[in-house]
């Protein structure tokens, strides 16, 4: 028994030894200054994340937790918006060798270049309890074999299930169906929704005069890009969206050119649909370009940034960019990114995004810095104005206008 | 008499000239040969008004002939812990650079034209934290022996090859004996004094000399920035592979 303990104090000792915990909590209070009748008018929420890392030699293995409390909800009255949850992100474990990987579990990626809106990065579904403009990826079980080459790798990646996506309840302001509708967040699919996801990715460095950051993917499963369909009102039973998926062959790149202090960047995509009638061939593509003026006052640098939007169904008589709910299909972004470069880290981002489509704009301002060396602020001001006379994920979301600030504490 | 003293103090002072072109290749040698090298940085920033923020840094570098790498990966303070900072510098065109970011598990590619930005918010910028080439600087005309602390020195010019360099001249004072810099002035785009960078607490590690301390002092907004050297090991066997795109999202 006194050799158990010994050897099990020694094995903790050790696994301790490798073992890094990093984290943060977060409270978040915003105010909607535009918003429709009946919906909530603020909102406030605790949040944290955990991740816990233990390396020992080539050998790495990641578990992480993210926990939400919505205010509404912690009331327990009718005006819950069903924001809370506790969340596994990541667990998983990854071995390397001399000039490959191995990687099994739940983990998150990242795939894309641009700014606003990364189109290619689809092998997460995202958590649509979360802050609408924030990116709060969902943990995808996978596993993933690698070959690097010197200047860069090759990937094979099996994606094992796809998962149901909750929203938020109505009260919420960014619940976008009307009152009336229920939502059911069982995913819909024809075949099975553990049919694998199958990826094959290469990407690299040039080395070139003007160096070159490339990557292709292929992938044969089930598409990020989600459709919905009413049922009701039928014996008594409300109207209720149900959430589908289908398979795709799907083609994506994501690239960053660098010419002096300009980056100029590429997303692009093409999917054509296997077994989904209603869902057309589709594009969707992403320019950008952003250069930076280093030392543009004192010792600030200024970031100017300009992206370009299309997203277009190639086939008649399916479901259009309208009923999928896709907001950037004709859009330009214009940003300023001023980065003061003092002590606290702290920056400027402000940008318009023009829908040319729909007559819709997007403008924000966002302030980010460090106070006290373990907490982050983050202020964040946001203006939409939707379109007037077509039925566009903003026009059912009505104007907006909302104020919102963010204390972190990291350790 | 005097005519032979005249020509044995020209004969000597011939000897004991040096060039600054051969005392920055001196200089070269004396710190070059460590192969590679893993240590933790501390970075203590002073405003003008003294106060002080601390930022703690893991580095690794691999000496290369046409340029270093080396990986940053910062350790404090806890919001920007795991992110990493992966560089390949190069001569005769722009470095390579890579930043991770944690929280998005992403690779941002960076433009590294301008060397003359700040490297995290401290009054070094990037083009003082890469690695002391020759062939980086132009050079003229003889370097002064001077003192400087009680220790003999040569005191020299250097101007950036680079059309990107935030500076004009730096006027440097390397040890006599061990040619090893003591101190740096570093001239703005206007000729103006803009900052001095003391090197101190020098050691020798596995026979190769290696700084332990920087003081920069920027002149014209009285901030400091102190980046210390700790637990540095030189000769590790690192590799290319080491500092592989791969890393940073290791």
């Amino acid at each position: 028994m006194r050799s158990l303990c010994l050897a099990l104090i020694l094995l903790s000792d050790t696994l301790i030894g490798g073992m890094a915990v990093k984290g943060h909590v977060d409270i978040t209070a915003q105010a909607y200054l535009s918003h429709p009748q009946g919906k909530h008018a603020d909102n406030f929420t605790a949040s944290t994340q955990i991740e816990l890392d233990y390396t020992e030699d080539d050998f790495e293995s990641i578990a992480k937790v993210s926990a939400q409390q919505d205010y509404y909800d912690l009331k327990g009255s009718s005006d819950h918006n069903d924001r809370s949850f506790v969340r596994l992100d990541e667990l998983y474990a990854k071995y390397d060798f001399e000039n490959d990987q191995i990687m099994a579990g739940k983990n998150i990626r990242f795939w894309g270049a641009l700014e606003v809106d990364n189109i290619v990065d689809s092998f997460n579904p995202d958590d649509l309890r979360s802050d609408l403009f924030d990116v709060d990826k969902l943990g995808a079980w996978n596993m993933a074999y690698t070959h690097y080459t010197d200047t860069g790798e090759f990937a094979l990646i099996i994606k094992v299930d796809e998962q149901d996506q909750a929203i938020a309840a109505y009260p919420y302001v960014y619940y976008f169906f009307p009152s009336f509708v229920d939502y059911d967040k069982d995913l819909k699919t024809e075949k099975s929704r553990n049919r694998p996801s199958l990826y094959l990715k290469y990407s690299g460095s040039t080395e070139s005069e003007y160096p070159l950051d490339y990557a292709l993917i292929y992938e044969n499963g089930y598409d990020s890009q989600r459709y919905f369909i009413s049922s009701g009102p039928l014996n008594g039973l409300p109207v209720t969206f149900n959430i589908y998926a289908y398979l795709v062959n799907k083609v994506m790149s994501y690239n960053t050119l660098v010419v002096g202090s300009t980056l100029f960047k590429l997303e692009a995509l093409y999917a054509d649909v296997i077994d989904e009638k209603k869902i057309s061939d589709y594009y969707h593509l992403g320019l950008g370009v952003e250069h930076t003026l280093t030392q543009f006052c004192h010792q600030a640098d200024l970031g100017i940034i300009a992206e370009y939007y299309k997203y277009d169904t190639l086939e008649d008589d399916k479901y259009t960019d309208l009923e999928l709910f896709e907001v950037f299909q004709n859009d330009l972004f214009l940003g300023l990114r001023y980065s003061f470069n003092e002590g606290n880290d702290a920056s400027i981002v402000g940008g318009m995004i023009f829908d040319m489509d729909y007559d819709e704009q997007t403008y924000y301002l966002e302030y980010e810095g460090r106070l006290a060396e373990t907490f982050k602020l983050n202020l964040d001001y946001r203006y939409i104005e939707p379109s007037q006379d077509t039925l566009t994920a903003f026009h059912l979301m009505k104007r907006h206008q909302r104020f919102s600030l963010k204390l972190g504490y990291y350790f | 008499m005097l005519k032979t003293i005249t020509v044995c103090l020209i004969f000597s002072l011939n000897i004991w000239a040096m060039s600054n072109y051969d005392v920055a290749k001196k200089s070269d040698a004396a710190i070059s040969g460590y192969e590679d090298a893993s240590s933790q940085m501390q970075m203590t920033l002073i405003n003008a008004n003294g106060q002080k923020r601390e930022r703690l840094m893991k580095m690794i570098v691999l000496e290369k002939e046409g340029g270093d790498k080396s990986l940053m990966e910062f350790l404090s303070p806890a919001d920007v812990k795991g992110t990493k900072f992966l560089n390949y510098e190069h001569i005769d065109k722009d470095d390579d650079q890579w930043l991770y970011l944690p929280a998005l598990k992403r690779v941002k590619r960076i433009a590294s034209k301008n060397k003359s930005g700040s490297f995290m918010g401290s009054e070094f910028s990037y083009e003082d934290l890469s690695s002391f080439n020759v062939d980086k600087y132009s050079y003229q005309g003889e370097a002064q022996v001077v003192t400087l602390d009680g220790k003999a020195m040569y005191r020299g010019e250097r101007k950036p090859v680079s059309k990107n360099s935030g500076y004009t001249k730096q006027i440097s004072w390397v040890g006599k004996d061990d040619f090893l810099i003591y101190k740096i002035e570093y001239y703005d785009r206007k000729n103006e004094l803009l900052k001095t960078a003391l090197f101190n607490a020098y050691k020798k590690i596995s026979g190769i000399w290696r700084i332990g301390k920087i003081t920069m002092h920027n002149h014209q907004n009285d901030k400091t920035t102190i980046l210390v050297w700790k637990d540095e090991t030189v000769k590790n066997g690192l590799r290319d592979r080491d500092f592989h795109k791969r890393v940073l999202k290791k």
